[in-house]
């Protein structure tokens, strides 16, 4: 719930930051025009940043692969062991 | 394996990075540079900074509703 409130201030910021620019007219009117695709173009990026970092250093463990696949042994042949039916269909 | 998966999220970050790069170069500074600078050579007109990433936009939402769409028929099949 606080994050949405933070984000939300954040987007009204942006928007009354913007307004003022195209009332005061700083900037040419039709630069002004470009600066929320700018900044949705911005975002996409980013978040395509963080996907492509979060791809490049992904965490693997394979110590933990193998101690899951030793546990999977042992879970089957304990349950084979109680009479319970494991072949897959 | 993983050094496919790597290389596609490098690849995903110089694309990422690229664009930002080229898009703030246009829409940011171009304005600022003369008419007749060289620079002007490299870069669309600005009507495209806009059309550009609207259609963008368009197509991905397309998409997205057409695979939407494509698994929850999928799903309903499997129901029945």
């Amino acid at each position: 719930m606080k994050h949405i409130v933070k984000i939300l201030a954040l987007v009204v910021a942006i928007t009354v930051l913007w307004i003022g620019l195209l009332q005061t007219s700083v900037i040419p009117y039709n630069h002004t025009w470009l600066l929320p695709i700018y900044f949705v173009v911005s975002l996409g990026c980013y978040g395509l940043l963080m996907v492509g970092v979060g791809l490049m250093n992904f965490p693997t463990c394979p110590q933990e692969a193998l101690l899951l696949q030793k546990d999977i042994v042992e879970a089957k042949e304990y349950l084979k062991q109680k009479g319970v039916d494991l072949t897959l269909n | 394996m993983e050094l496919a998966d790597r290389a596609v999220g490098f690849l995903l970050s110089v694309t990422s990075l690229s664009i930002f790069t080229y898009y703030t170069f246009w829409v940011i500074i171009l304005p600022f540079v003369d008419d007749d600078h060289f620079v002007h050579k490299y870069f669309l007109p600005q009507e495209y900074a806009i059309l550009i990433p609207v259609s963008a936009g368009v197509t991905l939402l397309c998409f997205l509703s057409i695979f939407v769409g494509v698994v929850m028929l999928k799903s309903k099949r499997k129901k029945a």
